[in-house]
């Protein structure tokens, strides 16, 4: 008897000191991983926007940034994020779509931002990807995503999407170039993006500012 | 919400994301069951069965109690619990019913419980937020492919017995690089599941 | 663990140095007792990730082993594995929590391994082999020795992968690009399985070059 009531206060104590202590670092923690978890987000929309931030910004800082430059909104079944500085009054910079698809390995999520006519790319970045790298994970690197910096959704005939081409000179509006080795996934960005792309054409959007 | 079909999550782990040869989860008790093929089947099977489960168990109770509870931070130790306890459960059950079993399998029986795949399978889940169908088929998928893994190594070992191996290498490092062929071989799957 | 020579003052009784080296060294937890394997593969891909994990591991495994000593004479025997455990997990999860609170790019790219931390059986190893039959500092000093063994095998390793397979040290181009292509292989599973296996054969063969070690 004395030795179950040994092993159940043991026991009793030592989980009690283990939660009490988790709790209290858990509290503690709390708002530092909250703010870092949304900052996450927020930093790739503040990226694809073209909004100057600086680089060792804290968590705090980024959220600061997002909630004074960027609104939200939907339209239809899109959301948009829309740039548009306080400050210089200029009107709308950029606009943000998210876009997500299959990938080779896994998801792959990212944002494509639109100069305020919704047809000129001002840029793509992809957040979430786990495609091989060196080959798949290029979609992540500055010439990859460099190209698609001033094509156009649409191309010379007007009809709306993007191509990747493998090989070529890939000199069309709406045309850049695939990785080399990297087949499946440039293919599968190209479906994801257009199908983007589809959404806003579909929902006619015309900007006037 | 992971879109992905559950065939697909059951076919990439396997193959494409072998959860020991792409995520390298469970080599402790790879590396110490993988001699006889006997061994290695009933172990494999052993951590099928108590993968699929444990993971559909750690969705409910991460679903529908921690998370709503805002208890996320004993997620780990809550995990390792319900793994240990079913453990337990499985090493009473597989006594009784099949004591051969229970005897070839020896201490590694309860080794289960710290098999870093299974915890690893309850935690991939979490993160990538698979849904409860998904979860199961996760589970299930993950077993099967360490199951897949160690079977083939222990195919390989038995091969290896025949052959010269540098003194340095004898043991644990051949079995390491061997390892590291069939990972290589296993990339060949890759682009096998096709999805939309 | 044999101790160096006659019992000397100090509170380790003498078996400080001599369990420090088995720690490190002569028992070193990856290459001699083959433990704590999933977590050398897959976060040494890049040296910082190496070096966070090594970090971790020293951490957890000299404040489980100091703790787990201190309780030994009260642990009943029956709940002594979930005691373990319990312990062990404690420390991982606070690790993790200030991991996501202060180094968040580093809890992403560490992923699941920080909670598998604690299946990691170098931690159970260490205080069923020790900090149940050892005074708290030395059991302290066997921690952090075995994590030290561990981080540096997980620094190496790290370091290899990370140069052979990006051309990059800690992010920062070593070999230039003008002659160097990147071996992909080194960053991905493959490359993990056989770059461990060289080292363990390699600690092998120095090993069988010590004087008295008659290991096969």
């Amino acid at each position: 008897m004395k030795k179950s009531l040994h092993t159940i206060s043991y026991a009793a104590v030592l989980g009690t000191a283990c939660a009490l202590l988790l709790t209290g670092a858990g509290r503690f923690t709390a708002p530092y991983r909250e703010a870092n978890a949304k900052a996450e987000e927020v930093r790739n929309i503040l990226k694809v926007l073209d909004v100057p931030f600086e680089l060792g910004a804290s968590s705090q800082d980024l959220l600061d940034v997002f909630k004074r430059c960027v609104r939200q909104e939907r339209r239809g079944d899109l959301t948009l994020y829309i740039y548009e500085d306080p400050d210089a009054a200029r009107g709308v910079q950029a606009i943000a779509v998210p876009f997500a698809g299959q990938g080779l390995w896994g998801p792959i999520r990212g944002f494509l931002a639109l100069k305020p006519d919704m047809k000129t790319i001002q840029g793509v970045t992809f957040h979430q990807q786990e495609e091989t790298p060196g080959l798949g994970g290029e979609i992540g690197s500055d010439w990859f995503r460099d190209q698609f910096k001033g094509k156009t959704i649409e191309d010379v005939n007007g009809r709306a999407g993007i191509r990747i081409l493998r090989g070529g000179s890939a000199s069309g509006p709406n045309e850049v170039h695939a990785i080399t080795g990297a087949t499946m996934t440039s293919e599968r960005v190209e479906k994801m993006l257009n199908a983007a792309i589809m959404q806003i054409a579909g929902e006619d959007i015309h900007h006037g500012q | 919400m992971n879109e992905t079909h559950v065939l697909i999550i059951v076919v990439a782990v396997i193959f494409t994301n072998n959860i020991l040869l792409s995520n390298f989860l469970g080599m402790c008790s790879f590396l110490a069951c993988s001699r006889q093929i006997d061994t290695a089947v009933g172990l494999g099977s052993a951590v099928t069965f108590v993968m699929t489960f444990t993971t559909a168990l750690n969705y409910l109770i991460y679903r529908h109690l921690l998370l709503p509870g805002g208890l996320e931070h004993l997620t780990f130790i809550v995990f390792i619990a319900v793994i240990a306890g079913f453990t337990q459960f499985v090493e009473m059950f597989v006594e009784r019913f099949t004591p051969k079993l229970y005897y070839a399998l020896g201490i590694f029986l309860p080794l289960i419980a710290v098999n870093c795949a299974i915890l690893g399978a309850a935690l991939f889940m979490v993160i990538r937020n698979y849904t409860f169908v998904q979860s199961v088929g996760f589970g299930f998928g993950g077993g099967a492919g360490w199951a897949l893994a160690i079977i083939l190594m222990a195919g390989l070992r038995r091969k290896m017995g025949y052959s010269n191996v540098p003194r340095p290498f004898q043991g644990v490092a051949i079995t390491m690089v061997v390892t590291g062929v069939m990972a290589l071989a296993f990339m060949g799957f890759a682009g096998m599941v096709s999805i939309q | 663990m044999a101790s160096s020579g006659p019992q000397t003052c100090g509170p380790c009784q003498g078996k400080g140095l001599a369990t420090f080296k088995a720690g490190v060294w002569r028992e070193n937890p990856i290459s001699i007792q083959i433990l704590g394997i999933c977590s050398t593969l897959a976060v040494t891909g890049r040296l910082e990730n190496a070096f966070v994990m090594g970090g971790a591991l020293i951490f957890v495994t000299t404040m489980s082993n100091l703790f787990i000593s201190l309780l030994r004479s009260f642990t009943p025997r029956g709940i002594r594995m979930i005691a373990e455990m319990a312990v062990i997990a404690t420390f991982v999860i606070l690790f993790d929590q200030f991991l996501k609170a202060f180094y968040w790019e580093m809890s992403k790219q560490l992923g699941p391994y920080v909670g598998l931390i604690i299946t990691n059986c170098i931690l159970m190893g260490r205080a069923e082999a020790f900090a149940l039959q050892n005074p708290p500092l030395v059991s302290m000093v066997d921690g952090l020795a075995n994590g030290l063994g561990y981080a540096a095998v997980l620094a190496i390793i790290g370091f290899i992968r990370e140069m052979l397979g990006t051309g990059n040290v800690l992010g920062h181009a070593v070999l230039p690009a003008e002659w160097y292509v990147p071996n992909q292989l080194m960053i991905l599973a493959p490359g993990a399985f056989i770059a461990l296996g060289f080292l363990i054969a390699l600690s092998n063969a120095v090993r069988s070059h010590e004087p008295g070690q008659g290991r096969p």
